[in-house]
């Protein structure tokens, strides 16, 4: 056994996971604070990617670049809030979630119709090539591109656990992720929270989409690696940060050994379905998630 | 008040029922029989378990000690399937009526426990599916019949008020013909002439078909008017068993609703 | 005026329960039918024919199955298209492989047997999970199946590209070849399954399925099994999708790869459910109509401007367009109306059964 490979093919799994976790974290402040299931989030990171990468390429500086598209996601944001999620207050969160799947829809539409469909590279600086010192040292190949991005969403992460736990804002989110009603009842402004949730959300798909556009390029494909996340999330539990990390983690390494080991038995190509069938899995023998908090249905 | 109805032997018996969610114990060594063609009372405080007993009667709740014996079975897990396939129908606190459904196709899957055609021959409709679908259809327009409730028979029930809900919801129960009636709170938020009519409902179901009762009402006219016996629950254990007047007399009883501490 | 029940009572519950008992209804539905069947295929040319009838009549048999599943029983299903696949690449194994007279309706319904039980399969979780969960469930029943039908050989008989082309379509002797017959086997089939699909839906079964998407709590309570209903459920829908997806492939497409089946197509039927209206026999007909002709539309309206304005409009701008359409009409039907066409045209026969007075 190639204990070398096998470290390369986990570590890269690993990292790849980060990524997962990445978008499913904007998927986790969404639900956390609304109850809303967005399945348009791999949406919202294509869009993000776009956008971003569109305006660099139209010759705006790289910062600059990264404001506009900030405040794009948060106009964004206050759009969703105000066409969608306000008229759809009271209805079951079934009806709010297939109305997330038309929003993918509207949203994919418009970001190619608005900055075309060819793929775009995307530099950020970082190489992705392996760290010298460690595939001397012992012959491992890591990139550092992907050390990088595990360690952006790391910060990402604590900056969002400090947000949740520390601030007010943070607790008001808490609060109307428990109980809209209550919420209500004590005064928090919920429209105004959501639409934070949402531009928040927006922030970190930006995130997750420049991390995956240097790696991937950006492209309509990063919508299907987004789709990825609801495994992660599945995993982890809906409602928790820590779950979408660990959850990333676990699935990204795990379709990538799949893959690598089990894949040449069948023919290849296992990473289309791996993560969904171990969700699946998982789900009957723990439907609440790693980190999730089980529900009890009263009579 | 059903003269001439001969009270049987038990038909139910609770036996030492312990029930627990988490840290929260909602019934404690609860123990009471029914007898047949009873009308039986539980009441006590809110939070007294009295829900939770019907439902671990049922099957609804698995309780963690404890047997329920019904009809001579005796069981530490009760099945919903199989308590209602033994007869038992009940209706609940926070009406759990079909809202996509009208009133006479709620009433009408009331019934689907004597429905023997399967999915091929109702698929295909004439013959015996047709003919089973009239059949219980006429059945279930005696159990509308029976309530009053004609000239809603086509109406969505979310449509309706809060007090028809209640009745189509008896009706669902009446429908399967159980031998044992579960009632949670079916007076709850009726005004005065509603709950005459459902009492005279209640009633008339005991004397007419001879069904056993148990229901769980706050009313305590109602009770005393007409239960045979009251089973009184605080805090998810038994602080009475007794006729009503007896019950109406017991010290610890008023002491639990004027919640003196103990 | 015309749309009135006025003088037609019922007096038994027999007539109480026909499928349509109301008069001028079942002219309407006559008609219709008259016209399906008779003067279409006397008056339509084979781009209505290939283009737009038949693969409406076999999206909406799709959309019949999933909203059995989805708008009856309550199970939310990302996974439609994966069932046609199996039903495409099984009809085409059955046509391949069993002897050469055997009618092809039956490889239809071989196939459809074959969907229904990979439907069980996938259907099991439901006993556990629900509501988005399912739904995420159903998605890796969808990657699952059309990963294996694009690596495991067998099911496109060893072709390189997966790529299978559906066999002719000859039954008892008489080759169903042109669009036009093509048409008329599908709209045979579709009106067929349409029908046993509504006895089903007003049976015990259906209010089976409608209990327990409404509240299964309650509904185990009165007896009704979890288990048995939700299976069956997806049974049954997958049979129907299969059904469609057999038909898709021999009566619509000719040549079939399992990319064909993709998860776009499973949401587009989800979106014919969602805007045709959940719980509607007649909404699945009305959204699978309405979803498969925008896009013509917004084609046409496009080439229109185009020449109205003299400007070059582009394909991708058009598609875009579409995809943007779509999703803004799904979240235009949920907030308006849930319940889809199939309630715009109930209230529509009702303010039509006071025409011409206001109320």
């Amino acid at each position: 056994m190639n204990w070398q490979f096998f470290i390369e093919v986990l570590a890269g799994g690993l990292l790849a996971g980060v990524m997962y976790s990445l978008v499913a974290l904007g998927f986790v402040l969404i639900y956390k604070a609304s109850g809303v299931f967005n399945f348009a989030q791999g949406a919202m990171v294509f869009f993000a990617a776009l956008t971003f990468v569109s305006l660099v390429e139209h010759g705006v500086n790289f910062w600059l670049a990264m404001l506009i598209t900030l405040s794009v996601m948060v106009v964004l944001a206050i759009g969703i809030e105000r066409l969608v999620l306000r008229p759809l207050v009271n209805q079951p969160p079934i009806t709010l979630f297939m109305a997330t799947i038309g929003l993918t829809y509207v949203l994919e539409g418009l970001s190619q119709m608005l900055w075309g469909s060819q793929p775009h590279g995307l530099e950020l600086g970082i190489p992705d090539e392996p760290m010298e010192w460690l595939s001397q040292a012992a012959n491992i190949n890591i990139s550092q591109f992907d050390l990088a991005a595990a360690l952006v969403a790391g910060v990402l992460v604590a900056v969002l656990a400090v947000f949740f736990q520390k601030t007010r804002i943070g607790r008001a989110l808490r609060a109307v992720a428990d109980d809209h009603q209550a919420a209500l009842a004590v005064g928090i402004p919920l429209r105004q929270i959501w639409a934070i949730v949402w531009a928040v959300a927006g922030f970190v798909a930006l995130v997750a989409g420049l991390m995956w556009g240097a790696r991937n390029g950006v492209q309509y494909a990063l919508t299907f690696l987004a789709l990825k996340a609801l495994p992660v999330l599945i995993l982890g539990g809906f409602e928790s940060v820590a779950g979408a990390i660990v959850g990333g983690l676990i699935i990204g390494a795990s379709e990538k050994l799949a893959e690598v080991y089990i894949g040449p038995f069948v023919g290849g190509g296992i990473e289309s379905w791996f993560p969904y069938v171990l969700a699946l899995l998982f789900l009957l023998v723990r439907p609440e998630g790693l980190f999730g908090e089980r529900h009890i249905d009263r009579v | 008040m059903g003269e001439g109805r001969k009270i049987g032997g038990p038909i139910l018996i609770v036996d030492d029922i312990s029930l627990s969610f988490g840290g929260v114990k909602a019934l404690q060594n609860v123990s009471f029989d029914v007898r047949e063609h009873e009308i039986r009372a539980i009441i006590g405080p809110n939070g007294a378990g009295k829900s939770s007993m019907l439902n671990v009667i049922n099957g609804v709740y698995q309780p963690q000690f404890g047997t329920v014996t019904f009809k001579g079975e005796k069981r530490h897990h009760v099945d919903p399937h199989h308590a209602a396939a033994q007869g038992i129908a009940r209706t609940f606190q926070n009406i759990a009526l079909f809202r996509g459904m009208t009133v006479l196709d709620n009433i009408m899957t009331g019934r689907n426990l004597k429905m023997r055609t399967n999915f091929l021959q109702q698929a295909i409709w004439l013959g015996p599916a047709r003919r089973e679908e009239l059949e219980h259809r006429r059945k279930v327009e005696q159990v509308i019949d029976f309530l009053e409730i004609q000239h809603i028979r086509k109406t969505p029930v979310g449509r309706l008020p809060y007090g028809l809900q209640k009745r189509v919801e008896l009706g669902r129960a009446l429908a399967a013909e159980p031998v044992l009636f579960l009632l949670d709170e079916p007076m709850a938020g009726m005004n005065a002439e509603e709950k005459q009519d459902m009492c005279r409902f209640i009633l008339d179901v005991n004397d007419q078909f001879g069904t056993t009762i148990v229901l769980i009402e706050h009313d305590m006219g109602v009770v005393m008017d007409l239960s045979d016996r009251v089973l009184v629950l605080d805090y998810g254990r038994k602080i009475a068993d007794a006729t009503p007047d007896e019950v109406r007399g017991d010290q610890t009883v008023i002491d639990a609703y004027l919640g003196v501490a103990h | 005026m015309f749309y009135r029940e006025a003088g037609q009572f019922k007096s038994t519950y027999a007539g109480d329960q026909q499928i349509f008992p109301i008069r001028q209804d079942r002219i309407g539905v006559a008609l219709v039918l008259f016209v399906a069947f008779v003067v279409v295929p006397l008056t339509a040319n084979q781009y209505w024919f290939s283009a737009i009838l038949t693969p409406v009549l076999i999206l909406a048999l799709a959309t019949l199955g999933l909203n059995i599943l989805t708008g009856y029983a309550g199970q939310l299903s990302l996974g439609t298209a994966a069932f046609m696949a199996v039903g495409a690449f099984m009809a085409y194994n059955f046509e391949l492989r069993l002897p050469a007279g055997f009618p092809i309706i039956g490889s239809f319904i071989l196939a459809g047997l074959c969907a229904a039980a990979v439907g069980i399969v996938f259907g099991l979780p439901s006993l556990r999970i629900k509501g988005f969960y399912l739904a995420v469930a159903t998605l890796a029943c969808q990657f699952f199946v059309l990963w294996a039908l694009q690596r495991v050989g067998w099911f496109s008989n060893y072709s390189t590209s997966g790529v299978i082309a559906a066999q002719k379509v000859v039954m008892f002797g008489y080759a169903f070849d042109t669009p036009r017959s093509k048409y008329l086997l599908t709209l045979g089939i579709v009106v067929v399954m349409a029908l046993l699909a509504k006895n089903l839906v007003r049976s015990e079964t259906g209010r089976a399925f409608m209990a327990v998407r409404d509240m299964d709590v309650a509904a185990e309570v009165i007896g009704i099994r979890m288990m048995h209903t939700k299976l069956l459920a997806f049974a049954i829908s997958s049979f129907y999708c299969g059904v469609a997806g057999a038909l898709y492939a021999f009566c619509y497409l000719g040549t079939v790869e399992p990319e064909a089946f993709n998860l776009d197509l499973s949401f587009r039927v989800l979106f014919m459910v969602i805007v045709g209206g959940a719980g509607s026999i007649l909404g699945s007909f009305l959204g699978a109509f309405f979803i498969t002709l925008l896009p013509i539309f917004l084609n046409i309206g496009s080439g229109w401007v185009a020449g109205a304005f003299d400007i070059e409009i582009s394909h991708a701008l058009v598609s875009n367009l579409e995809s943007m359409v779509f999703g803004g009409l799904i979240i235009f039907f949920l907030i308006v109306e849930p319940l889809g066409l199939a309630r715009l045209w109930q209230v529509g026969k009702e303010k039509l059964r006071l025409w011409p007075f206001p109320h």
